[in-house]
């Protein structure tokens, strides 16, 4: 197992150099650079000009990988040109929210799709099936920026349930239980849009496993050892079901990082994916590059996470 | 699978839909029962406004810039900041360079110097001053009753302090070109001086100011008027000055308002500054949050916001009848779209324009002027913005009141004109397509280019390429589409490299508080996207700034030629002038969208209730 763990680890490094030469190419390949957004007569050329030279923005690109990949291994991910401040300090910022906004999603998609794919795996073929299938389809077919500009219309504006745009109510201090209660009360909404709408698959893919391992052989032998039926399914059944869950679960783990850009944008919730178009748009590319190798680390090793759960899970699946 | 399978499948998706569906109508149905419900007996009116509104024309001048009323003691009041962004939280005027950071820090800060409605400086602000009779040398001096938040002093020191910074090598804000007029800023900036020679503090209260040269553009936002708190920043180095805990976390100003609290990037709270100089605000508690430009309606509509910094024109007509809790003001606002026709290309190593009309596809005055004729501009604003855009005249918008002359007579829309022009100017259609050739005979055609953006961008510019091809000149979108914002701006030019391809471009200004147009139209600038020069511009430009015209009379006389000069040349051609709203909730009163001559200001601000009024 270890080996194997090495191993990948071991292969992931060139990706990720590879990646990052990629990102920085293609950053270089953009028209504009973070200077562009301030086209204004009362900013006169020279001082732009000397802001360009003093970013380094106009040397070329290897050189100012170089100079990257210099600060990075000394811990520096750069200064961010719009926020004048450093990289690694604007994206703490946005982690925290995004990681709390992906957890409580994450919390609410397995609440929300357990059960569901237990239910319309189970009584398969009857009209609970039918509906819970066709409300997956439902959801297939919804695109989330439009479900969630209708759910902030109903439950934030018509109904105010829920707080309607930011992270945390204005005014709070940092550290009060307030505060972290309020930084709950901004993400459930946002949260349980993505839930809903991301719980189709796995309510899917549970349905179909349960409904496949419902006509397995041991299965038979358990019904026939006496088996209760609930024992059947919470056991049996269950555990052999959840392999497609659990191989979810480690790409899972990678959203908790990368946000959901159109979420974030409509509730106004300041996490990563928003930051990272915001950081396209105004060419800031100290952090797209940063957020970049952020991303390529988290999705590698969601990856690997999940390869090792398959491999825990099912021992079949383990590389020798 | 079977058949009897899919079709109860079919019919649950059915009745899920149809769950929706209703859920759907019965939330329109609340929404159209809360208005009706309000508005009362005037229910049957509304109804045949509603009708027409569609096409309704509006008039910026029926719209007021301010509102006044009684407000009660107190009360707290909440500012939407509309923004698909987060703001980047560099607060401080000295710093900043994104115009979101710029109106957080106007609540807690404000400039020494007021201006009045020409944007000259008057003597009604922090600082008064006295001018030498050559105009060069400033002597200002400090109230005694304007205090940093924390209580200390604002001195000449703390004044002097700031430009020191912003001439300083290490500053990484923009605004070294606003204090480069300084005698020695340059060699401040250059190192090879310890001090700024045109920088003198005279006392704790008074500094005196020497410029290189004296122009009026000193006295409408030439000088550098902010102040930083010198006993906070002393000992930051000027690097890291941006990034530190006193710009980003607890920042000081002069303003009516203290900062309280600051949620990095989304909400600041403030409360009112007791010792604000001009005597206690109205207010005691102001809150600033983000919200994005999706929910601006929605947010005014439930009071979540009592007003907002910008509020997109275009949807005024579909909002209008609903928002009724909220006043709308309205002013003239200080930018201009217009056409530009590529005339040369820039030259970098003598950074000037460098102009060539003989291959410049639109070398041609005639033929530039014909497509001023061409287009019903007046018809676009009616169109597109229902009236809240109208025809634009010159290159000086209404908005400078004194110096935009509209006396000045330009082409209107006209095709049997622009016609007559082009046949007068040899453009003639040679092989019968319907298109006209060149005087050579040879084909006419010419790339368009234009930014993207909005519901209107895409029509509007095929609208313009229409109008353009009635009159029989061909014109194309470069690309076949229209341009990312990043991507417009490079092409046509803003570091220089021109697309050789362009021919003709739109675009808009946003013009400064000085009138002086040298910046956007200058030869040796590399805004000027046209390359478009000419001794004539150069020198009324050059008089436009001269100690000469520090006259106000000779100024206006050096601006109406020169702007009947751009009208002659047409190297660009202004299409609409702009109306900017700003809805207010109907409990805030003592509000001033003005940014110059206000006559009510910010402190005064108040509310009459404490809820926000709803429809």
């Amino acid at each position: 197992m270890w080996k194997f763990i090495v191993r990948r680890l071991l292969i992931t490094f060139p990706q990720i150099v590879f990646l990052s030469v990629l990102v920085f190419i293609m950053a270089q390949l953009m028209p504009g650079d973070a200077l562009t957004g301030l086209i204004d007569p009362t900013i006169t050329q020279e001082a732009l000009e000397i802001q360009r030279e003093r970013l380094g923005l106009n040397n070329p690109w290897y050189i100012q990988y170089a100079d990257w990949v210099t600060g990075l291994v000394q811990g520096d991910l750069g200064q961010s040109y719009r926020f004048k401040t450093d990289v690694t300090a604007v994206i703490s910022e946005r982690l925290n929210n995004t990681v709390l906004l992906s957890v409580v999603a994450l919390v609410f998609t397995y609440l929300i799709a357990i059960p569901l794919g237990l239910i319309s795996g189970r009584y398969n073929d009857s009209p609970l099936d039918s509906a819970i299938t066709g409300y997956t389809y439902l959801g297939f077919a919804t695109p989330i920026f439009i479900f969630a500009l209708v759910i902030l219309w109903i439950f934030g504006y018509q109904l105010g349930w829920f707080p309607t745009s930011g992270s945390v109510a204005p005014g709070m201090q940092p550290g009060t239980m307030e505060y972290y209660l309020s930084k709950l009360n901004h993400s459930l909404l946002p949260g349980i849009s993505i839930a809903l709408i991301s719980v189709v698959g796995t309510v899917q893919y549970l349905r179909s496993e349960i409904v496949d391992t419902k006509q397995k052989d041991f299965i038979i032998t358990a019904r026939a050892k006496g088996a209760s039926e609930n024992r059947v399914y919470n056991r049996h059944i269950f555990r052999n079901s959840v392999l497609p869950i659990a191989a979810f679960f480690g790409w899972e783990i990678t959203s908790l990082i990368t946000g959901t850009v159109f979420v974030e944008r409509i509730f106004g919730y300041p996490g990563m994916g928003l930051l990272f178009l915001e950081s396209i748009g105004q060419r800031d590319f100290s952090v797209v590059t940063a957020l970049t190798l952020l991303f390529g680390i988290a999705s590698i090793l969601g990856a690997l996470l999940s390869d090792i759960i398959l491999g825990m899970v099912d021992p079949r699946i383990r590389i020798k | 699978m079977s058949k009897a399978k899919f079709s109860k499948l079919l019919f649950a998706m059915m009745l899920v839909l149809l769950l929706v569906l209703a859920a759907c109508s019965g939330g329109s149905d609340d929404a159209e029962g809360d208005g009706g419900g309000d508005s009362g007996d005037s229910g049957s009116e509304e109804n045949n406004d509603s009708e027409e509104a569609d096409g309704e024309i509006y008039d910026i001048a029926d719209f007021s810039p301010s509102k006044e009323g009684e407000a009660m003691d107190g009360g707290e009041l909440n500012f939407g900041l509309v923004s698909d962004t987060v703001f980047a939280g560099t607060l401080n005027f000295n710093f900043y360079s994104d115009v979101y950071d710029s109106e957080v820090i106007d609540w807690f800060d404000e400039a020494l110097l007021e201006v009045d409605d020409t944007f000259t400086y008057t003597q009604e602000g922090a600082a008064q001053f006295e001018v030498n009779e050559e105009g060069n040398e400033f002597t200002f001096t400090i109230r005694d009753e304007v205090n940093w938040h924390d209580g200390e002093p604002v001195t000449a020191e703390d004044w002097a302090f700031a430009i020191e910074v912003i001439a300083d090598p290490d500053y990484d804000g923009p605004r070294y070109g606003d204090v480069v007029n300084l005698v020695g800023a340059e060699e401040y900036h250059d190192g090879e001086a310890d001090s700024i020679e045109g920088l003198e503090i005279i006392d704790d209260k008074t500094l005196k100011m020497t410029f290189k040269q004296a122009t009026p553009s000193l006295l409408s936002g030439g000088i550098w008027s902010y102040a930083l708190p010198k006993h906070i920043f002393e000992d930051i180095p000027v690097a890291d000055m941006s990034s530190s805990d006193a710009v980003r976390e607890n920042p000081i100003g002069i303003g009516p308002f203290k900062v309280e609290s600051i949620t990095p990037g989304e909400s600041v709270t403030y409360t009112k500054n007791e010792d604000y100089w001009r005597g206690e605000p109205s207010l005691d508690k102001v809150t600033l949050k983000v919200i994005a430009p999706q929910t601006v309606v929605q947010a005014l509509e439930t009071g979540e916001v009592d007003m907002v910094d910008s509020f997109p024109t275009d949807q005024y007509p579909d909002v209008v009848d609903s928002l009724t809790n909220v006043d709308f003001l309205g002013r003239l606002d200080r930018s201009y779209s217009y056409v530009g026709f590529k005339l040369g290309t820039w030259d970098d190593e003598n950074g000037k324009v460098d102009m060539d009309l003989e291959n410049s596809k639109v070398g041609d005055v005639e033929l530039r002027r014909a497509m001023w004729y061409a287009v019903d501009n007046d018809a676009v604003g009616e169109r597109f913005y229902n009236g809240l855009r109208w025809n634009a005249t010159t290159l000086m918008p209404s908005f400078y009141e004194i110096y935009h002359d509209d006396s000045i007579e330009t082409p209107t829309y006209d095709p049997d004109m622009a016609n007559q022009i082009l046949d007068e100017a040899g453009y003639e259609d040679v092989d019968g397509d319907g298109i006209r050739e060149n005087p050579d005979g040879e084909e006419l055609v010419l790339n368009y280019a234009t930014m993207e953006g909005g519901d209107t961008a895409e029509p509007l510019a095929n609208y313009y390429i229409q109008s353009w091809e009635q009159v029989g000149i061909k014109v194309e979108k470069i690309d076949g589409r229209l341009l990312e914002f990043n991507d417009f701006y490079d092409r046509i030019g803003q570091q220089g490299n021109d697309d050789p391809d362009i021919d003709v471009y739109s675009a808009a200004w946003s013009v400064g508080t000085d009138v002086d147009p040298t910046g956007l139209w200058g030869p040796n600038v590399i805004y000027n996207f046209t390359r478009w020069e000419d001794e004539e511009n150069t020198r009324l430009l050059e008089e436009g700034v001269s100690p000469e015209a520090m006259d106000l009379e000779y100024r206006q006389e050096v601006y109406s030629e020169w702007q009947e000069y751009m009208v002659e040349q047409v190297p660009v051609f202004p299409t609409v002038y702009r109306a900017e709203l700003a809805p207010v909730n109907e409990r805030v009163v003592n509000w001033d969208i003005r940014q110059e001559g206000q006559e009510i200001l910010r402190y005064e601000v108040g509310v009459t209730q404490d809820e926000p009024v709803l429809p």
